[in-house]
């Protein structure tokens, strides 16, 4: 029973039980003695159980208020040395936070569906959709994996609903789509099983956001008539809330067998998705799906393949919304937590190393007869109030960093969107603040714990004793040099081909030109002559703004399309040229863009339906033909049957039409007049700062046609920016990490020296005495500190290589650091480094004898 | 020492009863935290047991206000253990005590002038 006390006894704080453990286990056994009888023992027993549990808790809270104003106190004294700290915490602490938000959103949080983990993504239509509604339904029935499947294809479009107008997007279903995802709609219903056959497809379900902007969550909105791309749907259903997929719906409609139904343009797309049969994992399932597909393909025959590949696939749907930020976020991840554990460690160090007074007081304090247990209690109480305050601030720097993350490479879905408002996300800082406030208040209170309390107060280095602890600070030493030179080599390379990026030559300009997209189909303007009409008509309309010097129309503008019209065609010699994109353009297109024209003449007025058909083409495709200059002669646009011959009247450079990393190719372009496209964007060169412009190029636009809505307007120069985003951000993120590392390996190697030489200032004032020469005592310390990073160093090197290659899960165009940015890298680190050290040094030179001796 | 003020005293009050009976029992003379509690025991006729956690803690948190102090004389060590420690009521202590026992002494007047209680004189 008494032994069972003494075990209780252990639940008070270190304080209270070194200095009443003893006495109250005297109690407890004189009364346990003195107790009367069994009953009479176990009454006393569960008195004191009840004692224990009422007074233990108060002493905890005792002790730890005690704590924590001492801790405030000593905090207070160091304030430089505790801000950095805290600065260097909170934002280690938060950018991890802040990157376990983009992962947590993206792997931990479950889809808004039913059973999400078996719905799959089809990275080939085993049965197209121009088979038909029959062959699909045939097909997914006799599934032997799939217990449901599902095609869709998703576009933006125009909305109208009376007087309100909107682009939005519309996905073409079959009509099992959202009971195969297992969502509910929020009122109304889904789709019923035969809503997808042609004619009966005129209904949709609508997006919640969508429902509350158009019909301001009126239920009556069931029923009415909405128009996409002028077709009329009837609302059958409004979407529940988390449901926006695929790529943010806001329209989701039956009529995926029925074309012609709503106009379109541009490539289509259709995707494929399906639900798991229980019981199949996604390994057999996606087994199985190959071998289907290949039975297809060799029942094809090799002639109908020829060019496509068919790479067959399941992927996990979860996996596939994540994409590239998956593994690039991993990648993020894992640096930052070695980041942040090097900012632990460091920290420790310098919090301890900064002050011997420190180590004195906590010597006199061990020698004044406190526990070892005790000194421990105040220095994790001490870490733990200084890692939560920077948890608390850490938030802060996580929220910016899930913001950041997200301008750089939103979610695809609203549900999945980066917070660091989510009990894991929350969760997980606060377990990384009791994490590092562990690491970082036990680290050194096992260096002070080896104190001996007679000793200590007699020679004030407890330290010395510790090789172990000095091979340690080495090895840590070395580790951070090591991932510090590696970073900073990767930051270097990211930074060099960021830079390259920004400084690429994509042969049109992007300053001072304002973009507005607009789309006739569905509207009024259906026919060529209308449409060429009112692309007359808005040009006419934007030239006529003050400040805009010129004005055209595009049908594919740089940096927004990604998908073309494209075909090979022949010279008039016979010769097939390259696959080659077609692009309709206005006259004056070049001029407005500054793009060069090389040889011939830019598109002009005189190029009207009626006469000469004439194109434009790049200089790429000049190239690629291989016969010398081009100008004059034809090149035939017919995609089959009789030739449609085109006299080329120009040539000019490749636009890089995704951006930097685009390397140009064959372009034609063809005059808006000859053959006008159902969209176009317009852009316009203006005079001086151009964001004042869009609204009044907009309302120009507008002016032509109410109807029409005129959407996307932006600059061209944030179009580049929106294309750049994701490369800056990681590049950002590196560059900032790489400098975090290198302050802390710089404070780190700064603090090691600084410390050892307060740890041995006895010990070199008695060297001292005896004659030896200060400088070679300064010297000697040098090398000792400098030897480990210079080792790390080495390491960093070659780690520097393997990192090269996760960087290129960031940015493609990263190039494993070669060994001058290696080099580079270690010098910085090395000067830097050494430059610390040798400041710290300098106190040996200063260092008086007789002073140093005294230090007892 | 100087004389404690009459605030110091003052911001003490109302004390716990355990407190009180510690301060009375030990106004007699030194005790050990044991006979304390046994003395405690006695004069309360049994009602007021206080195990060790409770004890212990009270001790502790009167030695911090000042209210006792550990006496540094040991008794004979042929009597009593030598490791047992011992506790003595300081000035302040002391003055605590009356001051309480002045504010219960106006707190029965108080009751007797609103209740008129049986059997006071």
């Amino acid at each position: 029973m008494t032994r069972i006390y003494r075990v209780l006894l252990k639940l008070y704080p270190a304080r209270f039980r070194e200095e009443y453990a003893e006495p109250m286990e005297r109690q407890f056994s004189d009364e346990y003695r003195e107790a009367w009888g069994r009953s009479g023992r176990a009454w006393l027993g569960l008195r004191a159980l009840a004692d224990v549990a009422v007074t233990a808790p108060a002493e905890i809270a005792r002790e730890l208020w005690q704590d924590l104003r001492y801790a405030a106190r000593v905090y207070r004294q160091r304030s430089l040395v505790t801000a950095l700290a805290l600065a260097a915490l909170a934002l280690a602490i938060g950018a991890t936070t802040g990157i376990f938000s983009v992962l947590n959103a993206l792997l931990i949080r479950s889809l808004p569906f039913q059973a999400p983990e078996r719905l799959v993504e089809l990275s080939v239509n085993p049965m197209s959709v121009v088979q038909g509604r029959a062959a699909f339904r045939a097909w997914r029935e006799g599934s032997p994996y799939l217990a449901d499947a599902a095609v869709y294809a998703t576009y933006e479009m125009n909305l109208s609903l009376t007087r309100e107008s909107a682009r939005v997007r519309v996905t073409e279903t079959t009509a099992n789509l959202l009971r195969m995802l297992g969502t509910e709609p929020e009122f109304g219903r889904g789709f019923t099983a035969d809503e997808d056959i042609p004619g009966r497809d005129g209904v949709a379900v609508i997006g919640y956001g969508l429902w509350q902007q158009l019909f301001g969550g009126d239920p009556r909105a069931l029923g009415s008539t909405i128009r996409v791309n002028g077709v009329p749907l009837t609302v059958v259903g409004v979407a529940p809330r988390t449901l926006d997929h695929p790529e943010k719906t806001a329209v989701w409609t039956p009529t995926i067998y029925d074309f012609e139904r709503i106009p379109k343009a541009g490539a289509v797309r259709w995707h494929t998705i399906g639900r798991l049969k229980p019981g199949v994992s996604l390994a057999q399932g996606s087994g199985m799906f190959e071998a289907e597909v290949a039975r297809a393909v060799a029942g094809l025959g090799r002639s109908r393949i020829q060019g496509l590949s068919y790479d067959a696939h399941l992927f996990s749907l979860r996996d596939r919304l994540a994409g590239p930020v998956r593994s690039a976020s991993l990648v993020l991840m894992g640096i930052v937590v070695f980041v942040l554990l090097i900012a632990c460690a460091n920290l420790a160090h310098l919090l301890l190393s900064r002050t011997t007074e420190r180590r004195q007081e906590l010597a006199v304090r061990a020698a004044l007869g406190a526990s070892r247990a005790r000194l421990m209690q105040q220095l994790v109480t001490e870490a733990t109030v200084l890692t939560a305050a920077a948890a608390v601030a850490g938030m802060a720097v996580a929220h910016w960093t899930a913001v950041l993350a997200a301008s750089a490479q939103p979610a695809q879905l609203s549900a999945r969107q980066y917070t660091v408002l989510d009990w894991r996300v929350i969760g997980f800082a606060l377990g990384l603040a009791v994490v590092t406030g562990i690491v970082f208040g036990v680290l050194p209170a096992s260096l002070i714990g080896r104190m001996q309390p007679g000793q200590d107060v007699i020679r004030t280095q407890p330290g010395s004793s510790g090789s172990g602890a000095s091979r340690m600070r080495g090895v840590l030493l070395a580790m951070q040099a090591a991932l510090t030179v590696a970073l900073a080599a990767g930051s270097f390379s990211m930074g060099r081909s960021f830079l390259r990026l920004l400084g690429a030559d994509l042969a049109f300009r992007t300053d001072r030109v304002a973009t507005l997209n607009v789309s006739l189909l569905g509207t009024r303007y259906q026919t060529e002559s209308r449409e060429r009409q009112y692309y007359g008509a808005a040009l006419e309309q934007l030239r006529a703004v003050p400040g805009v010097e010129s004005a055209a129309a595009v049908s594919y503008l740089p940096l927004i399309s990604k998908m073309f019209m494209a075909g090979q065609f022949k010279l008039d010699s016979g010769e097939q040229g390259p696959p080659a994109v077609l692009i309709a353009a206005s006259p004056g297109y070049f001029r407005t863009m500054g793009t060069e024209v090389v040889e011939g003449r830019e598109l002009t007025e005189s190029d009207q339906k009626g006469t000469e058909r004439v194109i434009i083409i790049s200089d790429d495709l000049e190239r690629s033909f291989g016969r010398g200059p081009l100008l004059g002669r034809k090149l035939d646009l017919a995609w089959q049957g009789a030739p449609r011959m085109a006299t080329i009247i120009g040539v000019v450079r490749s636009e890089r039409y995704s951006g930097p990393l685009d390397q140009g190719g064959a372009q034609i372009f063809l005059p808006i007049q000859q053959s006008p496209p159902g969209f176009v964007t317009f852009v316009a060169k203006v005079r001086g700062n151009r964001e004042p412009y869009l609204a009044v190029c907009r309302d120009a636009v507008q002016r032509t046609d109410r109807d029409v809505p005129v959407f996307d307007v932006k600059t061209l120069d944030q179009r580049l920016a929106d294309t750049l985003a994701r490369p800056r951000f990681y590049t950002t993120a590196i560059l900032f990490l790489a400098g975090f590392a290198l302050l802390l390996a710089v404070a780190g190697a700064y603090g090691v020296a600084t410390y050892s030489i307060a740890q041995r200032t006895h010990e070199i004032g008695v060297r001292i005495a005896v004659g030896a020469s200060p400088q070679r005592l300064r010297a000697t310390l040098f090398r000792q500190s400098v030897l480990p990073v210079g080792a790390g160093m080495l390491a960093g090197v070659f780690g520097a290589a393997g990192l090269g290659r996760l960087l290129q899960h960031l940015i493609a165009s990263a190039e494993p650091a070669g060994l001058w940015i290696c080099a580079a890298a270690a010098f910085v680190l090395a000067t830097s480094t050494a430059a610390a050290v040798w400041t710290a040094t300098g106190r040996i030179v200063r260092m008086d004898a007789t002073a140093a001796l005294r230090v007892q | 020492m100087a004389k404690p003020s009459n605030d110091t005293v003052q911001e003490q009050l109302p004390l716990p009863v355990p407190v009180f009976h510690m301060l009375l029992a030990l106004s007699e003379g030194e005790r050990h935290g044991y006979a304390l509690k046994r003395e405690i025991l006695r004069r309360t006729n049994g009602k007021l047991n206080l195990a060790a956690g409770a004890l212990y803690g009270s001790i502790s948190r009167m030695l911090e206000r000042g209210l006792i102090e550990e006496s540094e004389e040991r008794p004979d060590l042929h009597l009593d253990d030598e490791r047992r420690r011992y506790y003595r009521i300081t000035p302040l202590g002391r003055r605590v005590a009356q001051a309480e026992a002045v504010r219960m002494r106006q707190l029965v007047r108080l009751a007797e002038n609103c209740l008129g209680l049986p059997g006071t004189a």
